[in-house]
């Protein structure tokens, strides 16, 4: 649940939103179709993709709103709205969400990133460059002295997850299990995912040395090389559901992040109403390495989710018309051509 | 697009020309940040050795000594028991609902920003009362500093000083700064022509008339501004702690994330016991000043 609800504003937003559209819904075909738009760019850039085709292929009046994982997640399980979470990292609602699967409110369509969410401990590739053993974190707790703490001089910097997101447990229990607090290093709240990227970008510009949590696929790590931190123990996804990702995890041992499971959420009435459009959501999926590279592009080009989805769908056509019937691709291509 | 669409959607500019300028001012600053960064970050360390160091000395120092030095400061400035007694009550309730720590950490920085607010926007407050032009120019500034969201200049700060307690105080001090110096000004601007005449008929100097005159019957105004300082800078704890300022705004950030609503409500009201604490004592402390003054005045 890292990726977390920075406004509690958002809510409300929601419920207005959801007041507002609750009467209208057309008992024909597809109807009006609302998409979560999370705040991060490859949630963006996916909600701008299904936005397109669901509005051009399959005649949804399909709009999208603000959203988040908390909210947006609270808000489909209480409310219903919106329609569709097109990227939910779902490990962090697992509970509610089985529950509104159970209650059949909710329907998981598919995997939206089909490697799953990459999470870890990572250090710039310059570092590693210049010293290979900095991507063992042997190597890291050796040269502790080096990622210094700018509030305390004695003391090194371990970069955590922002207050209140789940990873902070996580990053926490193994910050505790890899015995970082011993090795030197102090456990800092960035505070917020703006304050955490951030200090990433604020190191990696002037080539300090920079050691802290990140997941990927992100804008971030698609533009500042970094090396995920091996800690040597390989994955016990057993210890990490089990223990590691737990507040009172008492005792945590040391394990990777396993993947993380990224789904395509949407809503059972939505389901119910259009078959045809949940079938596409149900194939539409990316790989780690694919998402990378378009993330860099919406970096390098500053482009945000609607001219992102435009260069998606002009130059990955393979990638997206498996996805649809041939009939629906024909007609996206003419939308398309009409841009 | 040379067909008559700007009748309906608006020439916007060309969206290839938009991302140049994008491109080569995000660009710009990513060069000025590698290039000046470390300096500028040297030139912030003293504040951050001082904000370390107050901060230290509020946490390490025993409860019970920071309590008797705060009522005993309350009591002083305030010579009111009521005041006193709210006060003692209000700590002991954030002590024993285990709020302690995160706000004395909220009181250093607040109290570092108020202070740095005060002795910035004084002087600018009255170079401003003194030249029109002057406040032509710092006017607006201050608008845009009091309504630009205040994300949008933290991650360039971020970027320039990392992720603490400094970015912290910059930010707080830009959003809360422009009250003092606006009512600064308008205190100065608004005594009396005669006064200022006599004053000078007495064989007073400007440095004399500014002193003895102007700022001690702007007084009243000004401890207004300060106090409004005050409030924005408590306000602001929230926005300061998501870029790692540790404090209050911390628990308020995790709770909202996590929807602990009880949580939230807890270090909200320790937030808004804090800013009523500055509040009160500080225009308890005003309005002994200006009754002096009054008496002063009248004799």
């Amino acid at each position: 649940m890292f990726y977390a609800v920075r406004y509690i504003g958002l809510l409300f937003v929601f419920s207005i939103l959801s007041i507002l559209a609750a009467p209208v819904q057309a008992a024909d075909a597809c109807g009006k179709v609302t998409i979560a738009d999370m705040n991060w760019s490859s949630a963006t850039l996916i909600a701008n993709i299904d936005h397109f085709i669901l509005k051009n292929g399959y005649g949804c009046d399909a709009e999208i709103v603000p959203g988040d994982t908390m909210p947006t997640g609270t808000s489909m399980i209480e409310k219903g709205e919106p329609d569709i979470a097109p990227e939910l990292w779902s490990n962090s609602l697992k509970a509610a969400i089985d529950k509104g699967i159970a209650e059949k409110r909710l329907r998981v369509a598919g995997k939206s990133l089909t490697d799953g969410g990459e999470e870890g401990f990572w250090v710039p590739k310059y570092l590693v460059d210049k010293d290979p053993s900095l991507a063992t974190i042997a190597g890291v707790k050796a040269n502790a002295k080096m990622f210094k703490n700018p509030e305390d001089p004695n003391r090194s910097a371990f970069m955590g997850c922002p207050a209140g997101w789940n990873c902070q447990i996580s990053a926490g229990n193994l910050y505790k299990a890899l015995n970082l607090k011993a090795a030197g290093f102090d456990l800092i709240d960035p505070g917020s995912g703006a304050g955490l990227s951030g200090a990433i970008a604020k190191a990696y510009e002037r080539k300090e040395p920079w050691f802290g949590y990140y997941w990927a696929p992100t804008a971030v790590l698609g533009k500042y090389k970094m090396v995920k931190v091996d800690f040597g123990s390989g994955v016990s996804k057993e210890e990490f559901i089990n223990c590691t990702s737990n507040a009172d995890c008492e005792n945590p041992k040391v394990t990777m992040y396993p993947p993380s499971t990224v789904e395509t959420l949407t809503t059972e009435s939505f389901a119910a109403r259009a078959p045809e459009a949940f079938a596409y959501l149900s194939k539409r999926g990316f790989k780690n390495a694919q998402m990378n590279d378009l993330l860099a592009w919406m970096e390098d080009n500053q482009a945000d989710g609607d001219i992102a989805m435009e260069h998606f769908l002009k130059n990955y056509e393979s990638t997206w018309t498996p996805w649809v019937s041939a009939e629906v691709a024909a007609k996206i291509k003419k939308a398309l051509a009409s841009l | 697009m040379a067909d008559a669409s700007w009748l309906s959607a608006f020439p916007a500019m060309d969206r290839s020309d938009l991302l140049a300028i994008r491109k080569s001012l995000d660009g710009g600053y990513r060069a000025f940040s590698r290039t000046y960064g470390d300096v500028i970050e040297s030139i912030f360390d003293p504040l951050l050795q001082f904000l370390v160091w107050f901060e230290r000395l509020l946490l390490d120092t025993p409860w019970w000594l920071v309590l008797i030095c705060v009522v005993g400061l309350v009591y002083l400035v305030s010579r009111s028991w009521k005041l006193t007694v709210g006060v003692m009550v209000a700590f002991m309730l954030i002590g024993y609902f285990g709020m302690w720590e995160n706000t004395m950490r909220t009181m250093s920085i607040i109290t570092v920003c108020t202070l740095l607010s005060i002795a910035l926007g004084i002087p600018i407050g009255i170079v401003m009362a003194r030249s029109d032009r002057t406040q032509t120019i710092v006017t607006p500034i201050l608008d845009v500093m009091q309504t630009m969201p205040a994300f949008v200049y933290l991650i360039p700060v971020v970027m320039l000083l990392g992720i603490g307690k400094v970015p912290g105080v910059i930010a707080v001090v830009i959003y809360a700064i422009a009250p003092v110096i606006r009512l600064t000004n308008l205190g100065i601007r608004l005594v009396d022509k005669e006064v200022l005449e006599a004053a000078a008929a007495y064989g007073a100097t400007p440095s004399q008339r500014l002193w003895g005159v102007q700022l001690p019957l702007a007084m009243p105004t000004i401890m207004a501004g300060i106090n409004q300082t005050i409030m924005m800078a408590l306000a602001m704890v929230v926005i300061a702690s998501m870029i790692g300022v540790k404090g209050l705004g911390q628990p308020v950030l995790k709770s909202i994330t996590n929807q602990y609503f009880t949580m939230g409500l807890f270090n909200g009201l320790a937030i808004v016991a804090l800013a009523i604490m500055f509040d009160r004592v500080s225009q308890a402390y005003a309005r002994r000043t200006q009754k002096h003054m009054k008496g002063g005045n009248d004799a």
